[in-house]
């Protein structure tokens, strides 16, 4: 029997003695893990202790879903770490600023054109800078807008899903695709994104 | 809403990095735990995983997760 098989058998053992000490075995490992990844991040107060009941049920309600491309132990810490990366953005959001789920101004992102600094020429950035504005205004849809004002305001793709109540996928979406069709928009106006980056290295 | 100079250069940023790719956060979720053994193990990333590294370099939160995921796998290997 593989090290995996064992813990799948004991983790689903109809002995309550086999599956007690298999999950806190588990809990242990996890314990160990998310108290070192977890601690300190975003700035946090940290409690692995709760993360790790949380991230135990969410395993023990999932096993089905352990098909072997991985260790066990690797599978479980990525569920783990999952839920507790994600309570500890839930946590950080609380304290960023809401301003850009404001949509009063028709979520605009204004771009203070004259006050940049780069290596290339001011007269370049501030044509460069003009054309982003235009950008961002005439090809970028309003959820993109606010996605992505709301990205760089600090939250995290998750945080913003929860806001907009939607899922992280969509919303890494929507500033994916914004990324994509300004970056498309300068290279249309014959700008490349090494001349970009050469103005403002 | 007007950006200061640091979410300016963020923006920038992501607008230069910006790149076609095939999976989202969901099949980076998916696919994490396989890409992150093959890591560990000090195996060459299969070829079919290379999105999975193509997701990480595009998308900082995927990226901050997996960067926790190997700070705990490895401190359980210790």
């Amino acid at each position: 029997m593989t090290e995996d098989q064992d813990w799948l058998e004991r983790l689903r053992s109809s002995d309550n003695q086999v599956r007690d000490d298999a999950i806190s075995q588990l809990r242990e490992l996890l314990l160990r893990g998310l108290s070192r990844s977890l601690t300190n991040r975003y700035g946090q107060p940290f409690s692995a202790e709760d993360v790790v009941q949380d991230a135990l049920l969410k395993i023990l309600q999932s096993l089905d879903q352990f098909e072997g491309r991985s260790k066990f132990t690797t599978w479980a810490m990525t569920v783990a770490t999952r839920v507790g990366i994600s309570s500890l953005r839930r946590k950080y959001h609380r304290d960023v600023s809401m301003e850009a789920f404001n949509g009063d101004d028709g979520y605009r992102i204004d771009i203070a054109i004259e006050a940049s600094s780069g290596v290339g020429s001011a007269e370049d950035r501030q044509e460069l800078l003009t054309t982003l504005q235009q950008l961002i205004e005439d090809v970028l849809t309003d959820k993109q807008r606010l996605a992505m004002r709301a990205f760089l305001s600090g939250f995290s793709t998750d945080g913003i899903a929860e806001r907009v109540g939607t899922n992280r996928n969509a919303v890494y979406k929507l500033i994916h695709d914004a990324r994509l069709k300004l970056k498309d928009g300068f290279e249309r106006a014959g700008i490349s994104a090494e001349d970009i980056k050469a103005s403002f290295a | 809403m007007k950006l200061n100079s640091l979410q300016l250069t963020n923006l920038i940023d992501l607008m230069v990095t910006a790149k076609a790719e095939s999976i989202g956060c969901d099949g980076c979720y998916e696919l994490m735990d396989q890409f992150a053994q093959a890591e560990l193990d000090g195996h060459t990333v299969p070829e079919s995983l290379e999105i999975v590294r193509t997701h990480l370099e595009l998308c900082k939160c995927c990226r901050d997760e997996y960067a926790a995921l190997l700070t705990a796998l490895r401190a359980i290997s210790e």
